[in-house]
Order: structure tokens, then sequence, then C-alpha cells
């Protein structure tokens, strides 16, 4: 009878849990006839595939408009088969402005839209739930549900807000989230916004949102909002500078602000910036996560202290908005950590082979895993904690780390040995140095790793009151 | 934002994702700074004492579930205690033992209520919280094969027991106490040493064992202070006196040895239900009591640790099937007396987690 | 600037910084002046993109209106009269006055200089410079002892500003006493 009980779900709502169907039982119960023809597509896949690769090989491809491995050709082509029609330098100029902004604001709604579904998967695994499953196949509609359901909802505005201001910054927020994605090289010559400053563009541009979050949290006359946004405005003005101070680092070596110029640069040295400069990358990340409010950092939302921060009193698709600018700011990020720090769309040579574009896609998703794995692991810090890392941490280290990084780039520049041998010793020394210093600085700071056994209850089986408690304190 | 001359008000609550339930809290900022802070409560009162007055005793068991919402168990536990103590009636040894079994239970899943919201209070996003979910839902499972109800139990009567627990449960029962330490030392890797966690909890919130004391806090908020008190050891009902425990006694008094406290507490509780489940003896699970149950007029205070503390019912009997006085002493109610001395000076986030750190139930508050 | 594009943005931008700054004198409401503000700021990033200074361009965004203008907020918000609008003030006459001297300059100055006009194929001929690079050499080069001043100056201002509101341990302990709740009762 024991048995019996073990293998049957205690309880119907666990039953029907239970039951939900998963991939493995999916294949298994679809018809034979399916699956013959699901593993034909397969096999089809499979042959195009390696006819492609042969393509590829023998270097027909290169270069032509129909190189699928860089779409920057395509458009180049278009460009100049425009300006042989001699309509006028605009037309072609309009054009292929607008393939890029289109592609680029399309590929970032498509991503948001599966982001969402991604993140609430993923974290339903991490909480050992299902997560939602239920619109759509493995409900991948969901995200679509969720946009319908709040664009139907009314929009309120509080009594006592600022209309106008208050109207705002839903839009405003969405425009850095947007311009960000501009200098991104997605392949050699796949970048819609490749300006020769395009680091600091992009540092600008992601300091354009805090005024967004700022009025939003003005004008909703709501107290919540409003310290959401003080928090905001606070940690956005302290990790703007590690921000700053980590890319210098970047800049440092590879002599460019130039987004398309560093990932060149990573890719003729064969090496990733987060090998060589791991403190930078630490910093850069770490800063991101609290400039785009992401855990552990996310205290400008923090739900459990003020609601929903500077955005509590937005309803329906204004609130949706909001959400939809955090995950594509953390898209963004990922975007920015793997150019500067992870290769960019190169991996080392494999870029001749896989499209770059999808190299920096797996590259930006693996990011954002580590975001949504963070946020399903570790719980918030506090606004004083945050503010004293920044300023007596962070951003002494910082200075530190890129007075040494302007010392190695100097030797690298001046000493006549194999690149990759240099590169790897400073990457060594770097590790030692991230590890030494850190923990010489912490110990300046007088700070300590705070270790839980120290205040491990004590057991006892003799009870009382105050005395039993002084006798308690002294035995141990 | 300068609050040297207006005072900055912020309302928590009484819808609030952190304040467990419909309890508000009025506070006065100075930036992140609390510098005051009102609690105001009776959003859920039901005027429970007042009703009990018209009910005989028996009839009284379900508001005890609805008082203390998170632990039904212990709070039908209290009464059936009082009650027999008024009355004189004779529990028999296997409902003691039950008994034992439901309220150590219902201690484990209201901990792990406890910890995983004071974690989720400290910015963790839910994980904690659900994992111990996967475990009081467990717990809950047992409840509703025994009494049919997961939430408002039901289940103590006096002189016993109501149901004797279907043939399917000993099973789960031994199977869920066999899994529960290692289930213990996940939370354990995911949270004890978590530096972000420890910075948030330790030194925060901290209650000397003279001002819990004088506060009269009870549970595990008194016996993270350092204190060691329990109901179960200091006047033992039931058959605790028979079971092998210890009491888990913090040092500092602090958000952290709360969490502890509670995190040892659920370690021995899967104990004493071991060693229950051993020793427990066939027999009738309850004695026939009368439909209307008219004890002697006089009063009684009968008491028990219940998951938040001392957890006492002051009963005043007439001689009627009703009582004439019906009191509960409920510990969220006391040990939240101590917020505002802990929450004026520190910040919104630390008054968060302190909250979440006392573990009220805002029915057993408002009653 | 023979290009239509660049006139169309040239007007388009210019409209946008001067009404920017006409609402700045124009709003009753101090916040509603520091947004009109920034997006004045913002304009003339697009005129210096329009002269191809990519580098000052980036940087008056990123220092205007992303890090001075977050200062303009932060101290608004510490005034305590916040809500008082942005009412008559006692210098009326002598900045308009000062304004009007600044503008009489800027017009003689732009009137007075021998602009080197470029147009056609001497503009298409003339190679713009990297200005990043530019501007790094000179100020690491020519201009380092202004450069390292400036920074010095900057310095000093932090340092003083943080000594200025730093509370000494006594100030300190009886700032902490003084409470709004003691004040009240006090009162």
């Amino acid at each position: 009878m024991s048995s019996d009980v073990k293998s049957r779900p205690a309880t119907p709502m666990l039953r029907e849990i239970l039951e939900q169907p998963t991939l493995l039982g999916g294949i298994r119960s679809t018809p034979l006839p399916v699956r013959l023809g699901l593993a034909v597509f397969a096999l089809g896949f499979l042959v195009v595939n390696v006819a492609i690769g042969v393509l590829v090989v023998s270097g027909r491809l290169d270069g032509h408009w129909y190189d699928f491995r860089d779409l920057g050709n395509a458009t180049a082509a278009l460009r100049s088969w425009l300006d042989d029609r001699d309509l006028g330098p605009w037309l072609s100029y309009w054009v292929t402005a607008l393939i890029g902004g289109v592609g680029i604001l399309s590929f970032v709604g498509g991503v948001l839209l599966i982001g969402t579904w991604v993140e609430r998967r993923l974290l339903a695994k991490f909480q050992i739930r299902r997560g939602p499953n239920r619109v759509g196949p493995f409900g991948l509609l969901q995200p679509l549900a969720d946009a319908l359901k709040l664009i139907q909802k009314e929009v309120l505005i509080p009594i006592g807000a600022d209309r106008k201001l208050f109207f705002l910054p839903p839009i405003l927020i969405f425009i850095p989230a947007m311009l960000g994605w501009g200098p991104v090289p997605w392949a050699p010559n796949m970048a819609y916004l490749d300006v020769n400053v395009g680091l600091l563009y992009v540092v600008a541009i992601s300091s354009l949102a805090v005024l967004a979050i700022f009025i939003a949290g003005w004008s909703s006359n709501n107290h919540y909002a409003l310290l959401g946004a003080m928090r905001t405005v606070a940690m956005m003005v302290s990790y703007e500078i590690p921000v700053s101070l980590s890319l210098l680092s970047v800049v440092l070596f590879t002599g460019s602000l130039q987004l398309s110029e560093i990932v060149a640069w990573q890719s003729t040295h064969n090496t990733w910036l987060a090998m060589i400069l791991p403190f930078s990358l630490f910093t850069f990340f770490f800063s991101s996560t609290a400039e785009i409010n992401r855990t552990p950092n996310d205290i400008a939302e923090a739900e459990s202290e003020i609601v929903a921060g500077f955005h509590t009193e937005y309803s329906g698709m204004k609130a949706g908005l909001f959400l939809a600018v955090e995950l594509g700011n953390a898209l963004l990020v990922g975007a920015l950590v793997s150019t500067f720090f992870l290769g960019g769309y190169s991996l080392f040579g494999l870029e001749e082979w896989i499209p770059p574009y999808l190299i920096l896609f797996a590259k930006i998703s693996a990011v954002y895993f580590l975001f949504v794995w963070l946020r399903g692991t570790l719980p918030r810090f506090r606004l004083d904690q945050l503010m004293g890392y920044a300023w007596k941490f962070l951003i002494p280290l910082s200075i530190a780390f890129v007075g040494i990084s302007a010392v190695e780039a100097s030797i690298f520049a001046r000493v006549d040995a194999p690149g990759l041998i240099v590169l790897g010793a400073i990457g060594i020394v770097n590790v030692v140095l991230t590890f030494v210093l850190v923990r010489a600085w912490a110990r300046v700071v007088g700070y300590e790793v705070p270790r839980g056994e120290d205040t491990r209850p004590t057991l006892t089986t003799a009870v009382g009151g105050l005395r039993a408690a002084q006798r308690l304190r002294v035995t141990p | 934002m300068t609050a040297a001359n207006e005072p900055y008000i912020l309302n928590i609550g009484p819808q609030h994702p952190s304040t467990h339930g419909v309890f508000r809290l009025r506070v006065a900022m100075d930036g992140e700074t609390i510098v005051d802070m009102d609690m105001i409560v009776g959003y859920l009162h039901r005027s429970m004492e007042k009703l009990a007055e018209e009910r005989t005793y028996t009839q009284n068991i379900p508001f005890t579930d609805r008082a203390d919402y998170l632990a039904a168990m212990s709070g039908n536990l209290g009464l059936c205690i009082a009650a027999e103590r008024l009355t004189g009636v004779e529990v028999p040894e296997r409902a003691q033992y039950l008994r034992v079994i439901f309220a150590e239970l219902q201690r484990i899943a209201s901990h792990a209520m406890a910890n995983g919201t004071l974690v989720s209070d400290a910015g963790a996003w839910q994980t904690p919280l659900l994992y111990m979910f996967r475990e009081r839902e467990k717990i809950l499972d047992l409840f509703e094969m025994t009494c049919g109800a997961r939430l408002t139990t039901n289940y103590m009567r006096i002189g016993g027991v109501a149901f004797e627990p279907p043939a399917e449960f000993w099973p789960a029962l031994r199977e869920l106490v066999d899994e529960l330490p290692d289930r213990i030392d996940e939370y354990s890797q995911l949270l004890i040493d978590n530096e972000i966690f420890l910075a948030r909890t330790r030194g925060i919130g901290v209650i000397s064992a003279e001002d819990a004391i004088n506060g009269s806090l009870t549970g595990p908020a008194l016996r993270g202070s350092g204190v060691p008190w329990d109901l179960r050891k200091a006047e033992p009902y039931d058959v605790y006196d028979r079971l092998d425990f210890e009491i888990p006694v913090g040092r500092g008094g602090d958000v952290y040895d709360r969490f502890m406290v509670r995190f040892e507490e659920t370690k021995q509780s899967t104990r004493i239900i071991k060693q229950a489940i051993e020793q427990i003896p066939d027999g009738p699970h309850k004695t026939q009591i009368p439909l209307a149950l008219r004890p002697e007029p006089g009063e009684v205070y009968g008491r028990i640790e219940s998951p938040r503390g001392e957890l006492g019912f002051y009963l005043v009997s007439d001689g009627s099937p009703a009582p004439y006085r019906f009191h509960i002493r409920a510990p969220s109610f006391i040990n939240l007396s101590l917020l505002r001395q802990l929450a004026v000076g520190s910040t919104l986030p630390d008054a968060v987690v302190t909250l979440g750190s006392i573990d009220i139930v805002v029915g057993e508050i408002d009653r | 600037m023979e290009s239509t594009g660049i006139i169309v943005a040239f007007w388009v931008l210019a409209a946008v910084t001067v009404a920017g700054a006409l609402g700045v004198i124009v709003s009753r409401d101090l916040l509603h002046a520091i947004f009109f503000l920034i997006l004045s700021f913002l304009g003339m990033a697009g005129l210096f993109i329009t002269l191809s200074a990519d580098f000052i361009a980036v940087a008056q965004v990123l220092i205007y209106a992303g890090a001075i203008s977050v200062l303009l907020v932060f101290a608004v918000m510490l005034t305590p009269l916040v809500s008082r609008d942005n009412g008559n003030s006692l210098y009326v006459a002598p900045g308009a006055l000062a304004g009007l001297g600044l503008a009489a300059l800027v017009v003689f100055v732009a009137v007075d200089t021998e602009w080197a006009q470029l147009s056609g194929d001497a503009l298409a001929a003339r190679s713009f410079p990297d200005t990043v690079a530019t501007i790094g050499d000179l100020l690491l080069g020519r201009y380092v002892l202004a450069f390292e001043v400036a920074s010095i100056l900057l310095l000093f201002a932090l340092l003083g500003a943080i000594v200025l509101v730093h509370e000494r341990r006594a100030d300190a302990a009886a700032g902490a006493a003084d409470t709004p709740a003691n004040r009240e009762e006090a009162a």
C-alpha cells in the first residue's frame, strides 16, 4: 500500500501540475506521420546546412550581397546600386537608414516579446515552478496576451499629478533604450551608427534615462514614486563614474572609442578583454545592474520597500513600457558587455563560419541568462550599502586599475614580442593584482566578510529568564 | 528632499507587499531614515472574542483557525488545552502524540513561511519563499489527508483530536521527515552564508535580552535575543516532557538571529516528530464529551508555544455552555509592540526586514 | 551647408534650442524650467553634430544633459521651498541687462569674425579629422597646464563642499536630537 501512496500525487492540484505537457512527453505522444515528417524536415535542414558550409568554404560568398554572414553587405550593395542610378545621395542615405532603423527596432521588439517569456520561464525553473505554459505552445504567446491586457486597461492619472510631465516618461525612457543599440556592431559591416565616439555615445545616451525616471517619480505625486526616483538618481550619478572608469581601461588597450574598432582589436589579437581586464568587467557588469535596476541592485523599484518605485502610479501599457524598457536595458547591457569585454561578434575565427550576429546574440543571451540567474538567487542590497560600495570601493579601485592598465597598454605598445604572449602575461598579472588589490583595499576600508557562524544559535535544554540568558552568553 | 521642515509621510499599507497582511505603518521619514512611526492595526478585526461568548467551547475552535491562519493547528491546540484545564477532560495518550505531531508540522510550515517572506522582504525575488513553500505544501497535503482542510484545519477537539489520520498518512509523514534535513541543508547553502543576506540582516533590528523581556516578547523573537524560554520545556503540555529536543537560542538578538532560531527550530521539530512517530501508542483518539460542555464557574489561562510565541487563552466560565469571557493572548500583537523602538532611527529597508523577522500574522493581531 | 538635410536639421535644432531656452524663462515651475533647459542642451548637442563636432556633441549630452541637469534637480529637491513657483525676483533688471550685453557681444564677435566659408568642391575636399584624437592631443599636450589647473580647481571645489557640509561629531550628536517630533514638542 505504501508504494501506491508514494506514486499517487497527494492533491488534485499537484496531479494537474504533473499532468502538464512536457517536451519529451509531447514528442512521445505525437502521431507517427508527424514524427516522420519532422525527421524529414530535420534531415533537409541538415543537408541545407552542409551545402551552406560547402559554399562558405569555397569562398564564393565573400562580399557579395547574398553573403548572409554579414547583412551589411546587402545594404552596401543596395546603396551602391541606388548611387549608380544617380537619384541623389539623400535617397540611398534615407533607404539604408530606414532599413537599419527598422531592423534594430524589430529585432529589439521581437526579443522583448520573447524575453519576457524566457525570463519568466527561467525564473520558474529556478523556483521549482513551471512558469507560463497555458497561452499558445509552451506558453509562448503569454507576452502577447499580457500586452493585450495592458493595452486594454484604463489609464489612470492620479489627482495632483503633473499631467503634462506624467505623460512623458514612458516615451522618454524608451528613447535611450533604443538609441543605445545604434553603435553596437553585429558584424564587420553591420553597425548602424558606427560613430568614432561610439563608447562615449553609449555612456551619454544611457545617462539620459535618469531624467525620464526622475520625471516619472516627480510627476506622479506619490511618495513611493519620489523615493524611488531619488534612489535611482542617486545610484545613477554614483555608478556612472565606475562605468566610465572601467570603460577607460578598454579604451586604453584598444586605442579607440569606436565600438567596431574595439571588437576588431579583440578579434585581431585573438583575445577577450575580459581576460585582460577582469576587474573592469566586474565593475561594468555590477554598475550596470545598478543602473538598470536589476537584482541585486534593484533598490529603485524594491517591491518589498517602495512597491514599484518610480512607476508606482503608472497603469496599463505605460507600466508595460517601463517593464519592457527594463528588459530591453538588460539586453542592451548584455550587448555592451559582449562588445567591450567578450569579443563582440567575433569568436576566435569562428565568425567566418557562423554568422557573426548570431554569435553576438548568443553572447547577449548568455549575459542575460546571468541577469536572470542573479535575480533568481540573490537578495537585494540596501541603498547606503550600494552607495558606499560605489564610492569607497569601486571608484578608488577603478582609478587604480585605470593607472595599471595605462602602464600595461604602453608596455604592450612598446614591447616587440608576439601579442598573445604579452597579453597573456598582462592578463595573469591583472588577475593576481585584482585579487591582491581587492583584498588589500577591503582591509584598508575596514570591511570584513560577514560570517554566519558567529551567530549560529546555541542549543540548550535548560530554560530560564534573564539569568539563564546571561549564563548562556558566558558559557559559549 | 528635505524633511527639516516638512516630515515626509509614507503610508506603508494596508495594502503593501511587505506588511504581511492588512497592517499599516505610518512612517515619517527624513530621506531614507525613519524619524517616527505609527502602527495602525484593526483592518482585520472580526470581533472574534465577543462572538466567542455566544458559542460553545467546541464551536469556538474554528475561530482559532482564523486568528493565526498560518498556524491553525497551534491555535486549535491552545484553545483545547485551556478548555481541558477548565473542564478537567482527560486526553488519551494517542491523541496527545497526534497533537504534538500536528503542532510540530504546523511549526515547520509556519517557520518556512516566516523565513521565506523574510528573505523576500530582504529582496530575493521569491526564490527562497517558493523553496520553502515546497515543504509547506507537503505538510498542508498531510493536513488535507487528515482533516480535509489545508489552512483552516479545525482538527483538535477538547479531549483529543477530531479524526484518526488515514492509513496513507504515516508513510507520507515518514518520507517527509526523512527528506526534511536534506531540504534544510539546501536552504542553508542558499541563504545562511549568503554575503548579501548577512549584510542585510546582521546587526539590524537588535533587541537586547532585557528589552525582549521588558517588552514581554515570546517565541523566536525572545529566543533570538538569547533568552532560553520555551513553554514546551518550561511548562510541558501534552507529551513534550517525554520527547528529547533542544531549544535554539540566538546570541545577538538581530534579524539574522531570529531567522536562524526559526531555522534551527525546524530541525528540532523534525526531531520531535521522528520520536513521536516511534513512540505513538494505539488507542482511542479522543474522549467522548457532552455536546454542550458545562464547566464549573471559574477562570483559567491555558498557554502553549505557538510558532510565534506564547499563545494564551483566558477563559471565564459562568457555568453555561458558552464562555463568559474569551480572550486570546496573541503573540504577534505583543511582539509587534517593539517594532517602533526598533524602526525609529533606522532606514526603511531595515524596518521592513525587522518587521519580517518579527513574523506577524494580522489575523491574530486584529482577531 | 549644401545639403537640404543639414539645413532642415539646423533650423529644427535651432528652434528646439531657442524654444527650450525661452521655456526656461517663461515657465513658472522650477522643475519645468530645468526640463526645458535639458531640451535646450540636447538641441545644442544636435547643432554640434551638424558641425561634425562629434566629441563636443557627445560631451554636451553626457555632461550637460546627463550630469549637470541631475545636479540641478538635486539642488531643487534639496531646496526647502520646492513647491514655490519660479516667481519674480529682484534681479530682473540686472539679469536682463547682463543677458543683453552677452547677446550683443556674441553678435559683435560673430559679425566681426572672418569666417572661412567652404562650399562645393572645397568642402568636399576638406577632410574632417577625428576630433577626439585632436582634442586629446591638445589637452594632454599644448594645454596640459590649463587642464591640470582645472582638475585641481575641481578637486578643491569638491573638498571644499565636503568640508562645508561635514558635521563635526558634537554637532552630529546635537542634530540627532533635533528631530521634527522633538521640535514640535518644543514649539
